[in-house]
């Protein structure tokens, strides 16, 4: 009688729980319009420029990075022929018309932000004999304790960053550009990535899948940023140009499951829900390293990813622009999550490298992630109408 | 009728024994089982280095260690030197008479972060002595909210209070089930 009484009333506990569920999921899809731009779809993005669009731009809700690998005989002339090829149809795709010879152009119709970002790996240089314009620091990372790089994941000779707010959009322009590029290059990986949907959190820093706010210590638009990402000067294959690092970092979430809310608050250095400091109270409050608590033990962790990442010059800082990965679980159900960590910065070396060394060396948050791909590339200065991205080093 | 009395009394008890049981998360984490100074030491000359051992090994990276003196003034040690479990902290200047905290912070094989801290004196009678007011207490703060031995030289187990409060229950429970169990005789003589 009393275990049925309890039977009974765990049901309606239940019961409760869901239809309160529902509440708040009715709510959110209440309030998400009203935040929703009417023109997601018809927004556009400028293709043409002194700089490429798609690293300083706001991050679109979808990604699609594509890594190459040029094919034997593949030298500076082919390299001009597919970079014509790619930078016609990329400018075409991302106003919102379709690319020349478009199989399927209703697709192409739907810009939603589209930027189609070039970047070209160590490998290039050297098949296009211009290893002398290869920026100094481009070149694959030194390898890392931490690492555990698998080979699909990494390397490549030309990237092809594909970010939108429409997913159909993304797909249709890693095809396009994919089949352009098929006589020049393979395919050596495609990494594909998430983040919420366009509107959804306007302005908000995005979460990854730990749920952890993600880029909070990013320069703010504008000067500060351009000083972290952007060559100012040298020749015309340098200046507006910047760097590209893609690592694959897989994020255990099985293990961090087992983790209470303040140690994975400690391994972070920041609160989970408003990305404040251990030390503040909002998300931009700037952590102090010094504060204390009464045993003499500083709030904020000698080994918090925060205290490790910290770097103040914006000459030091590099520009975060990540996106989630969430493959297909095992059949136990244990998640293949992760983030695809993209950084730019202008100097590979004297921006990211210092900061990884830290983090490799004694980041909490090692504890649960793992990188396991890594790719640079260097990302040429913009073109003007008529022209082609790479034109100033290989033409 | 009585196999159900039987059956309360029985779930009573697990329901007890489970309230009672040193929580079983604790195993997993890291905890500190002695060290020098010891907690509570009143010693007579100055330490010139502090030994922690803990349950587990210890990451150089994730072990940190920090020497107060009374005003809680930070003072100069060198960095920890990990040995399996064991963990050496140099203090670099001869400590003064007076009254000091160790705190600790390390991480569980798990990335459990356990910290805690504890004090100890120094009176050297052959050495002057700059008396400091001390905060004398131990502090052992599980970071999270697992429970974790909380004391800080390695002294585990639930609190008195709790151990108080478990025995008046289960003698109140013994006594419940007695008397329901000589109700269910007297009924079916």
């Amino acid at each position: 009688m009393s275990r049925r009484r309890l039977l009974t009333g765990g049901a309606v506990a239940a019961g409760g729980a869901l239809a309160g569920g529902a509440a708040v999921a009715a709510a959110g899809r209440d309030g998400a319009p009203a935040l929703t731009p009417v023109s997601t779809g018809s927004a556009v993005e400028p293709f043409h420029g002194a700089r490429q669009a798609g690293v300083t731009t706001e991050p679109q809700a979808h990604a699609a990075f594509v890594a190459l690998t040029l094919r034997p005989g593949v030298g500076r002339t082919e390299l001009g022929r597919m970079l014509r090829l790619l930078t016609d149809d990329a400018a075409r795709l991302t106003q919102g018309q379709p690319a020349l010879a478009d199989t399927e152009p209703e697709l192409g119709q739907i810009p939603a932000r589209l930027t189609v970002t070039f970047g070209f790996g160590p490998g290039l240089y050297r098949a296009a004999g211009v290893e002398d314009r290869r920026p100094g620091s481009l070149a694959d990372l030194p390898p890392f304790k931490i690492d555990r790089l698998q080979p699909r994941w990494s390397g490549g000779d030309v990237l092809l960053q594909v970010c939108a707010d429409d997913p159909v959009t993304v797909t249709h322009a890693q095809r396009v550009l994919i089949k352009d590029s098929r006589p020049f290059g393979t395919v050596r990986w495609v990494q594909q990535g998430f983040r919420r949907a366009a509107g959804a959190e306007p302005g908000r820093t995005q979460r990854n899948l730990f749920g952890q706010l993600d880029g909070t210590a990013n320069p703010a638009a504008g000067a500060a940023a351009d000083t972290v990402v952007w060559l100012p000067e040298g020749p015309p294959w340098l200046r507006d140009s910047t760097t590209l690092v893609v690592r694959r970092i897989s994020m255990n979430l099985e293990t961090w499951d087992l983790l209470g809310r303040p140690d994975r608050e400690a391994a972070v250095g920041r609160r989970l829900d408003s990305g404040a400091p251990l030390t503040g109270t909002a998300e931009h409050d700037p952590p102090d390293f010094t504060a204390t608590n009464d045993d003499g033990l500083t709030v904020m962790p000698d080994f918090s990813h925060v205290t490790r990442a910290h770097v103040t010059e914006d000459r030091l800082k590099i520009l975060r622009r990540p996106y989630n990965y969430d493959g297909a679980p095992t059949a136990e159900g244990h998640a293949d999550s992760g983030l695809i960590f993209a950084s730019y910065q202008a100097d590979i070396a004297r921006q990211f490298l210092p900061l990884q060394r830290r983090l490799a060396e004694r980041d909490l948050l090692n504890e649960w992630t793992t990188p396991i791909g890594s790719a640079v590339f260097a990302v040429p200065p913009g073109c003007d109408p008529g022209g082609w991205v790479g034109q100033d080093l290989l033409g | 009728m009585p196999r159900s009395l039987a059956r309360l009394s029985a779930a009573v008890l697990v329901a007890l024994a489970a309230a009672l049981a040193p929580a079983a998360p604790a195993a997993a984490h890291n905890q500190l089982t002695s060290a020098s100074p010891a907690k509570g030491a009143a010693l007579r000359a100055a330490p010139t280095a502090i030994v922690l051992r803990f349950l587990e090994e210890l990451d150089p990276a994730f072990t940190t260690v920090v020497l107060t003196d009374g005003a809680g003034q930070k003072v100069p040690t060198g960095e920890a030197a990990v040995a399996g479990t064991k963990g050496t902290v140099p203090i670099r200047q001869p400590l003064a008479n007076g009254s000091y905290k160790v705190a600790y912070r390390v991480v569980s094989v798990d990335g459990h972060l356990v910290q805690g801290a504890y004090p100890f004196t120094v009176a050297d009678p052959a050495a002057p002595a700059p008396p400091t007011p001390t905060p004398a207490t131990a502090t052992g703060t599980p970071v999270g909210p697992e429970p974790t031995p909380a004391a800080a030289a390695g002294s585990g187990g639930p609190p008195p209070w709790l151990l108080a409060a478990a025995a008046v229950a289960v003698l109140a429970a013994a006594a419940g089930g007695w008397l329901l169990v000589r109700r269910a005789a007297r009924r079916r003589a």
